[in-house]
């Protein structure tokens, strides 16, 4: 019988430190199957396990139909901390992908409203937040087709803190309207300060928008104040929930939220599917 | 079947390298501390009625095992799901799959605790671990009858009752007990239990045959009631009143024979980089059960989802009467009140559910 707790050997070969307590880690898939084949849609996670850490979830962000896997990690608990220990060409178990990813995957035909209608996309995220996107945004006109505008409100404390940065320029080239904000004033920094929910202040959204949100839940219920306000509707907004999955197979009850489980049927959720459920952000 | 059989029958399992367990009577000065707190000795005293209590043994002789209607302290869960179970052994970086091998016979499975197996088999039916184990389970079930005599109602008994129970073999109690005769009628639930009956030579038998956990016709309208209130008509008194009771030991999820959250932890062993992921019992009750990552909160806290002891005791009743009815179509309570008898505070079940219904 198929053990779904078996994880894949996995090798880092490269890591790119993004801040002081973040890195990105490269991994290739040590083929002890012949023909393994990983690919995940935007928005799903993996179980990442490193024998006497255990286990634990994290979304992959890599390009889509990369040969490695890219995971973009903070070293905050005692596996993260390890694996922030660890160097190019140590193994860890990857066992995957679970869950859902950002609504455009499963409907082929690019982002559309109920009445089949194109939808431009405002991505809203702060700190760790902008991850689970990477894959989308790196995959635009793959995902969503070159006539869809794609805006990014993000968030983080300080520029030094902002995740992928050396990318955005890039980005933008590809025509996505990347706003930044930091926290807090600081020299060097003449963009917009204060937090993500100052960029709705500051810049018009994206006409006709869908919205994606991934950041820390205390985020989300400032964020769908003011999309509620640019009259966003709550099935047009959709949002990745953070729960600690232990199994990744919908057993083990630690991500359950109201009748769902964040780590099969999320995690993303539109907000519609779950606004009633008490406590869910 | 009568005692005389019954007991021959114990010692051909035990011939045939089962190991059996089943319910016994332990007598009130044998029983170990720790089988019993003494807080809940002193505050529910019934539980040692007929000093002594009900537990799940292994049996020795067949002399031990006890097949009336007295409910076991525990149930037979942990049979199923360990408390803690080896998923791998780990040396460096490398994982080895680690399974049950032992052949286990459980003796007096009664109705409620094989309504429960019903939701194991469910939940986890693609666990290869689970899977293993319970292909050298036997069950073999246990219950009286009443009124066998009235026919009508020996047919419900078998089509409402037997057919949607997950057993090999079945003994119906159908006599008013009496100390030392019992008589038995007996059924097999699966070729399992019918190669065992003829190999031991019994064929006064009738096959069951298993027709799925759930009964044919409407769904149960008490499960529909309580889902229907859990999921739209959320009643925050109810909770708020529970939380300021409830003092989050976890013995109701302990004691309870459908608490089967666990979580999945690597435990290191004495030798260098050598240990085991190992799967065990959790709480939703538990501090821990609902964190996440992150930086700590201003109270030094890390920052987790069910943040109040009202938020855990609904997530409770939650999973058993909203989240298990959406996913299997049954009801996740065998309402057996093992819970209510271990609450040390005096929760009973009954109560809550009436609530509920009543909000």
């Amino acid at each position: 019988m198929n053990n779904p707790y078996l994880s894949e050997p996995a090798k880092i070969v490269k890591i790119t430190p993004q801040t002081d307590t973040v890195k990105l880690f490269r991994f290739e898939f040590v083929q002890k199957v012949w023909g393994y084949n990983f690919s995940f849609a935007p928005g799903q996670f993996i179980e990442l396990s490193i024998p006497g850490c255990g286990e634990a979830p994290f979304a992959p962000c890599n390009a889509a139909g990369a040969k490695y896997l890219e995971l973009c990690i903070r070293d905050i608990g005692r596996l993260t901390h390890k694996l922030h220990e660890m160097k190019v060409g140590d193994k860890v178990g990857i066992r995957g992908p679970y869950g859902n990813g950002w609504p455009i995957i499963n409907q082929k035909s690019k982002i559309k409203n109920q009445n089949g209608e194109k939808k431009n996309l405002l991505i809203v995220v702060g700190g760790l937040g902008l991850i689970p996107l990477r894959t989308l945004i790196l995959g635009k006109d793959k995902f969503l087709g070159k006539d869809i505008k794609v805006q990014i409100f993000y968030g983080a404390r300080s520029p030094q803190e902002m995740l992928f940065r050396y990318e955005y320029a890039k980005w933008r080239e590809n025509g996505i309207d990347v706003k930044l904000t930091i926290d807090k004033e600081c020299a060097n920094w003449v963009g917009c300060v204060g937090l993500v929910t100052t960029l709705f202040d500051k810049f018009p959204i994206v006409e006709n928008a869908q919205a994606f949100l991934c950041g820390p839940p205390v985020m989300y219920k400032f964020v769908l104040e003011k999309l509620k306000q640019k009259e966003v509707t709550d099935q047009d907004i959709y949002l990745s929930l953070e729960r600690r999955m232990h199994c990744g197979l919908g057993v083990c009850q630690h991500c359950a939220v109201g009748p769902y489980y964040t780590c099969k049927d999320g995690p993303v959720f539109s907000y519609e599917q779950i606004k009633n459920i008490p406590g869910v952000i | 079947m009568n005692q005389a059989l019954l007991e021959k029958f114990v010692i051909y399992l035990q011939k045939a390298n089962w190991l059996i367990f089943g319910p016994t009577l332990i007598p009130l000065d044998s029983l170990d501390e720790e089988e019993i707190s003494p807080y809940l000795t002193a505050h529910q005293p019934q539980t040692k009625k007929d000093n002594g209590l009900i537990l799940i043994k292994q049996i020795e002789k067949p002399t031990e095992l006890v097949l009336d209607d007295r409910l076991p302290f525990y149930s037979f869960k942990h049979f199923f799901i360990p408390e803690g179970e080896t998923l791998f052994k780990y040396k460096n970086n490398s994982l080895k799959e680690s399974f049950e091998e032992q052949k286990v016979a459980l003796l007096g499975v009664n109705l409620l605790d094989l309504k429960a197996i019903n939701l194991y088999d469910q939940v986890f039916e693609k666990d290869p671990y689970y899977q293993a184990r319970r292909r050298k389970i036997l069950i073999v079930g246990s219950s009286s009858v009443p009124e066998i005599s009235n026919n009508i109602f020996a047919q419900k008994y078998e089509e409402d009752i037997l057919e949607h129970l997950p057993f090999d073999i079945f003994f119906a109690n159908d006599q008013q007990p009496t100390i030392n005769n019992q008589h038995f009628k007996v059924f097999s639930g699966s070729i399992k239990g019918q190669r065992i009956l003829e190999h031991f030579g019994y064929k006064d038998y009738q096959h069951i045959q298993f027709s799925g956990p759930i009964k044919e016709g409407k769904p149960d309208e008490q499960m529909e009631r309580l889902r229907d209130k859990l999921k739209n008509k959320h009643n925050q008194k109810i909770w708020d009143e529970l939380g300021t009771r409830c003092i989050e030991c976890g013995k109701c999820t302990l004691s309870c024979p459908t608490c089967f959250c666990f979580r999945v932890d690597d435990y290191p062993g004495l030798e260098k980089n050598s240990g085991a992921r190992v799967r065990c019992w959790d709480s939703c009750f538990y501090q821990e059960f609902s964190e996440v990552s992150g930086p700590s909160t201003s109270s030094g806290q890390a920052p987790k989802f069910l943040k109040t002891t009202a938020e855990r005791i609904h997530f409770w009743y939650f999973h058993k009467f909203a989240r298990i009815p959406d996913e299997f179509n049954f009801i996740g309570c065998v309402g057996c009140r093992r819970c209510a008898k271990v609450c040390p505070v005096g929760i009973d079940i009954k109560e809550v559910l009436k609530e509920i219904e009543a909000s």
